[in-house]
């Protein structure tokens, strides 16, 4: 069988399995295992244990518990609601000041739980139920904090990220970096959509007849305050090169978990098992499928099917930007289906060789790849945010939810081609604060 | 077999209650890490390793435990959009999908383990740790896998478990 038609075979097979149900890292090894079995025989099996075991062995992996935890602490505790009042007790007299506080407080509290799912319930929680008492259409208070939301993978620190640099080999602190203008410019374009939209709709955001005092609006800054220290100190650590991403996540989270349990008197067990039953759960599953993954992309190596893809590809001779709109549009696709850890880990490792073969700069290639990943979690059939916004406010349809959505997909859409006619937006920070990658 | 799958649930929660100490002392370990060496200015020999360990062990151990709450990830597009049947089947199908990859790899994890043990491995970093320790994670945590996995099953099969959590009525024909 030539190795076209088994890279076919696998895909089929790969596609039929992760769509019928199963556990992704089950499916994955069973596949890589079956696989191997069927083109190598029984001695292939030799490898399996010791190539799953190597997948997890790896200090940088230990980053991944590490910010989970920070995100558990900060999601378990009272952080997101402190947050968004803080940012509505300074914003409130703006023009379409509750938008910017709402998106604003998306975009912060991405940065400290780096889960979008968490960033969406927590924000949502306030920001939806005030947004619709002030009169804001439900299509745009719900869709602005789904898409608020995704935010959590691209500003940094994004475990979305570490998986991408884990797969490729490229340097998370560098990628952590690059995330975070894209981050910005992306809450930008949010923001404007969403101040356009209501304006074109006659909406007027009035200031509310009460003013906050200075007093009420400086109370509201000590209790988020050591959490942004603790971000900003983290990140400090890990660009300034001071420690390893896993030192640093180590240290952050021990400090999230206290500032949670001290400032906001967590003091109960139940709390305590609460942020490390969610940190163990979420942890082992992403591990589970880095590892299976490992498994599958050592099958698809040992197959020469990685190698095949990368070469009929480069013979080809397609434009490199018709190769970036069809590697978009396969993401994109895969996104709207299987969650993004499978989708990076399963993926890049055969896309990276066709990308830097194509003269795409790695880390940037990162951005894009994570800004697809965000569609995908606000597009349906999947659409992981829609349903959690949907939870939080339960009487405004699905699909009002989702046509909400759309707009955003587009800002999405918007920000990844200003991304390829500017890619400096995200190699600029990283080149500037760590040098210019060496090229080997 | 009720019993059994109660049983299972007890140990299964036990399992989860040992990963979340597992990845509780890496953070630990993380943390005296970074004083012994930025504080202390002294070198570390044993913390990567043992933190490195206390995840890998974590990840096999902690298994049994995240596949009971459901928390292993699954594409659930097609089982939420088929017949109560279909979803069924599709169901089965899945939890002898895990089946067969908690044995196959608790075998082959198994005799890894037996060469480290009767070879006496140990690992090539300044620690020295034996590698049977670390190893022994992986044929434990995938037998209690199995057998976590073995009462999903036996759920599913006597309908005490909806298939994948689905109640019947809730499907788009």
């Amino acid at each position: 069988m030539s190795p076209t038609t088994q890279g076919l075979l696998v895909l089929v097979v790969t596609l039929a399995m992760l769509l019928s149900g199963v556990p992704v890292a089950f499916g994955l090894g069973v596949i890589s295992i079956v696989f191997l079995i069927f083109f190598q025989g029984f001695d292939a099996l030799r490898v399996v244990a010791e190539t799953f075991y190597a997948g997890l062995n790896d200090f940088t992996l230990v980053s991944i518990p590490m910010f989970v935890m920070m995100g558990a602490a900060i999601g378990s505790s009272p952080a997101g609601k402190d947050l968004y009042e803080a940012l509505d007790r300074w914003l409130y007299r703006l023009p379409g000041g509750l938008v910017i506080s709402n998106l604003g407080a998306c975009a912060i509290f991405a940065a400290l739980t780096g889960s979008s799912p968490a960033c969406c319930a927590a924000i949502g929680k306030m920001g939806i139920p005030e947004m619709r008492r002030r009169g804001y259409p439900d299509d745009v208070a719900t869709g602005s904090i789904c898409a608020g939301g995704t935010l959590g993978i691209l500003i940094p620190p994004s475990i979305t990220f570490i998986l991408y640099g884990i797969a490729t080999e490229t340097s998370i602190g560098r990628l952590f970096l690059a995330g975070v203008m894209p981050g910005l410019m992306l809450t930008g374009l949010f923001m404007v959509w969403t101040l356009f939209i209501i304006w074109k709709r006659g909406f007027r955001a009035h200031a509310p007849d009460f003013r906050y005092r200075w007093k009420e609006k400086f109370q509201s800054i000590p209790k988020i305050a050591p959490f942004l220290a603790i971000i900003v100190g983290v990140m400090y650590v890990l660009y300034g090169g001071v420690a390893t991403p896993s030192e640093a996540a180590g240290v952050g989270a021990a400090l999230c978990v206290l500032c949670a349990v001290l400032i906001y008197r967590m003091w109960s067990p139940t709390k305590w098992w609460q942020i490390l039953r969610d940190t163990t759960r979420e942890s082992i599953m992403i591990l589970t499928i880095i590892a299976a993954a490992v498994l599958f992309g050592y099958m698809l190596t040992s197959l020469y099917l990685t190698q095949t893809l990368a070469q009929s590809i480069a013979d080809m001779h397609v434009n490199r930007w018709v190769l970036m709109a069809l590697i978009n549009l396969f993401l994109l696709v895969c996104g709207f289906f299987i969650p993004p850890a499978a989708i990076i880990l399963m993926t890049s490792p055969i896309l990276l060789p066709i990308i830097t073969a194509a003269g795409f700069d790695p880390v940037w290639f990162g951005v894009i790849v994570t800004i697809n990943m965000e569609v995908g979690l606000i597009h349906p059939p999947v659409g992981l945010n829609i349903y959690i916004v949907q939870a939080i406010a339960p009487d405004v349809p699905v699909t009002r939810v989702m046509w909400g959505t759309i707009p955003y997909v587009l800002c999405m859409f918007l920000a990844i081609v200003i991304l390829c006619v500017f890619p400096e937006i995200a190699t600029w920070l990283p080149d500037t604060l760590m040098g210019p990658v060496k090229t080997k | 077999m009720q019993a059994y799958v109660r049983g299972m649930r007890l140990l299964s929660q036990l399992c989860g209650f040992v990963a979340a100490g597992l990845i509780a002392a890496g953070v630990l370990v993380v943390c005296h890490m970074v004083f012994v060496r930025y504080v202390l200015n002294y070198n570390t020999i044993w913390q990567t390793d043992f933190t490195t360990y206390c995840l890998i062990a974590a990840t096999f151990v902690g298994s049994p435990y995240v596949l009971m709450t459901r928390g292993h990830v699954n594409v659930d597009i097609l089982p939420h959009y088929s017949g109560p049947r279909t979803r069924y089947w599709l169901a089965v199908g899945a939890a002898i999908t895990t089946l067969v990859f908690a044995v196959v790899l608790a075998v082959l994890t198994a005799e890894f383990w037996w060469q480290a043990w009767s070879e006496k491995w140990v690992s090539d970093t300044m620690w020295r740790a034996r590698l049977w320790i670390p190893y022994s994670s992986m044929p434990i945590g995938l037998t209690l896998l199995t057998l976590q996995g073995l009462a999903e099953l036996f759920e599913l099969v006597s309908g005490r478990a909806k298939p994948f959590g689905v109640p019947d009525a809730e499907h788009l024909e």
